[in-house]
């Protein structure tokens, strides 16, 4: 291979190296955008669980509530009881579980959705320590009460006020910012764990649909090890019984209804037809280019080129444009991925993890999460891109080149 | 003193199809010989050289060049042959247009281990010899037509050949240029003594040869 002769090559004959490089570019930056929407779909189907810091959500649906007074539990989160927390926790792949419990509070002029949470803990709820606007977090062993801002001044409570929920007196010592936190386990009213559990232990109405005992809970958070989530998720299914919802970045995904958020075949698919898109945009230019060179191949056959050195020349030229084609392809799909990134995805919360009663004002309404689809080109996809071009280059260099290199010199040298 | 006999060919045709384009031929080229092979158009006397340089392979007949018979060599093999022991200089030059005057001539040299100073050096040694020293760097758009064709000459000459074949090398110059042409190769062949076989169509280019051989209907009339 001769360094200058490809150089000058490539340089002097520009049209045939951009439209080969142009060609090629494109069905690399479709590979890389098709991967990189994929991907971000696939990241945006993790944000509402990863912003309670877990993987995997579950509860367990049961009976409607006979009579809506006191304390109750959402038909669709039931008591999970503590044995069965505990069986979840020892499952291979669990790596965490955050606890909480939701509730429903009917007082006489109020009604209130309440939320027990644990003070301290990575997973689950008690991330809303982040979201605190005013006051201070929950502490140990005190009845008191943070109250979600929006709520607090739609009803004009005040820090410091003291609410009444379920006839039990809770001191307000903070506001917390829900809308910054996930839709999941969003209430008006957040409450020790300790407290929360005294509520429903207390409550003739809850007991008569769900029994329950302090330690239970209605709503799992789950750290969980990524390649072991869906089989947690059948694992959970089958010790909590078919009732059980257990949510994971795949079902988000499944709700989300794009093409890319269907399945990882579509974009496999979409992927290998880019790529053979590439491949034969790559083998027509540059079948085009080295058949217009036959009469040179002739002529570097003839001043003694040997086969190998007119395959190892054509196929140098084709790798060095195919890696810039890659080079460029890049380039592309990092504009085209900036663009995207500003494109908005709306990712539907099932009405099951959503905590407002549907008979209240908008309780019917589907929630969604609303977040930039964060698309972004990961360097491994980078990097697979640019040696794929480069191994599309050598192949289609090899095998051209091996093709022309068979010419006779005599043949395309006679015909002056 | 006699000369060795640096060509021959034995009883060599060619035959596409049905058409046999070279009928059982026999000729010899000495060392230090200019010969030139005359006839007209189609008479089979591109293909004789072809077959006699090794770019083509005879249906019949032996060819040896310096001591070596090439007609049972490989693609490979002759073209390593080609490159150390033959020049080429054609009709329409040849060139590669996309690399200088003084590439153009070092194109022999590319594939063979040397550093780009020592082709370099060859090629620009060649071209001064051939008055081309001001046009080194000019690509062969930029190169009149008998430019180009010294180019090419420096070129068969870059390798130190014992014989260069030259198929109708004036055919596209006019007939000034032509000439001076001619007078660079019979310079090479007295000065350097270099064995030259040149095929042309007209009579008046082969009086300057040591030995004419006519040609007609694929067989040697004399």
């Amino acid at each position: 291979m001769n360094l200058r002769y490809m150089t000058k090559e490539l340089y002097y004959q520009k049209r045939r190296t951009v439209m080969s490089i142009l060609g090629l570019s494109i069905g690399i930056a479709l590979l890389i955008i098709l991967n990189s929407l994929s991907l971000a779909y696939r990241q945006a189907a993790h944000v509402p669980l990863k912003e309670i810091g877990a993987d995997i959500t579950v509860q367990r649906s049961g009976d409607v509530p006979k009579d809506l007074a006191g304390a109750v539990f959402p038909c669709s989160a039931v008591t999970i009881r503590k044995e069965e927390v505990e069986k979840i926790q020892k499952l291979p792949g669990v790596r965490g579980i955050g606890t909480g419990l939701l509730l429903w509070v009917f007082d006489p002029n109020r009604a209130w959705i309440v939320l027990g949470i644990e003070k301290e803990n990575s997973i689950g709820p008690s991330l809303l320590r982040s979201s605190l606007t005013e006051g201070r977090f929950l502490e140990d062993g005190k009845p008191e009460a943070l109250v979600e801002q929006a709520y607090a001044r739609q009803f004009g409570v005040r820090l410091n006020d003291t609410i009444s929920v379920a006839d039990k007196k809770f001191p307000v010592v903070g506001f917390v910012d829900a809308s910054r936190a996930a839709k999941i386990a969003v209430a008006n009213v957040y409450l020790p764990l300790k407290e929360a559990e005294d509520l429903a232990a207390s409550s003739k109405e809850l007991q008569s649909v769900s029994p329950y005992a302090p330690g239970d809970v209605n709503l799992l958070f789950i750290k969980a090890d990524q390649e072991k989530i869906t089989g947690l998720a059948s694992e959970m299914k089958g010790i909590l019984g078919n009732k059980a919802t257990v949510a994971t970045p795949d079902s988000f995904l499944k709700l989300l209804g794009s093409l890319f958020a269907l399945s990882d075949k579509f974009t496999l698919a979409a992927s290998l037809i880019a790529i053979i898109v590439a491949v034969l945009i790559a083998f027509k230019t540059m079948a085009g280019n080295i058949a217009e060179r036959a009469r040179e191949i002739g002529v570097l056959k003839a001043v003694g080129w040997t086969n190998r050195n007119v395959v190892s020349q054509l196929m140098s030229e084709s790798v060095i444009q195919c890696f810039m084609a890659g080079i460029l392809g890049l380039l592309i799909a990092l504009v085209a991925s900036f663009g995207l990134s500003f494109m908005k995805v709306n990712i539907p919360i099932p009405w099951e993890m959503s905590p407002t009663p549907h008979f209240l004002p908008g309780g019917g309404d589907q929630i969604f999460k609303t977040l930039r689809l964060p698309v972004h080109v990961p360097w491994n996809l980078a990097f697979f891109a640019i040696v794929l071009s480069v191994i599309i280059g050598g192949m289609t260099g090899g095998l051209l080149g091996r093709h022309i290199s068979k010419i006779k010199p005599s043949e395309v040298l006679r015909h002056e | 003193m006699s000369k060795l006999t640096i060509l021959s060919g034995t009883d060599l045709s060619k035959k596409y199809g049905d058409l046999e384009v070279v009928k059982g031929v026999s000729l010899a080229v000495n060392e230090g010989e200019f010969v030139c092979l005359v006839g007209k158009s189609g008479c089979g006397k591109t293909t004789l050289l072809s077959l006699l340089s090794g770019l083509e392979k005879p249906t019949q007949g032996r060819v040896n060049l310096d001591g070596r018979e090439i007609t049972t060599s490989s693609e490979d093999e002759l073209a390593l042959f080609r490159r150390d022991n033959v020049g080429f200089i054609f009709q329409s030059f040849n060139l590669i247009p996309t690399l200088s005057a003084w590439e153009n001539v070092a194109l022999p040299l590319f594939p063979i281990k040397m550093t780009s100073e020592e082709r370099r050096r060859r090629a620009t040694e060649l071209l001064e010899k051939m008055e081309l020293g001001h046009r080194m760097d000019h690509l062969p758009s930029a190169l009149s037509g008998g430019e180009k064709q010294r180019v090419a000459i420096a070129r068969a000459l870059v390798n130190h050949p014992k014989i260069i074949f030259a198929d109708e090398p004036i055919g596209n110059l006019d007939s000034g240029t032509g000439e001076a042409i001619m007078g660079i190769l019979n310079r090479l062949h007295k000065e350097e003594g270099v064995a030259i076989l040149m095929v042309t169509h007209e009579d008046e280019l082969a009086k300057t040869a040591n030995r004419l051989i006519r040609m007609k209907d694929g067989e040697i009339m004399s």
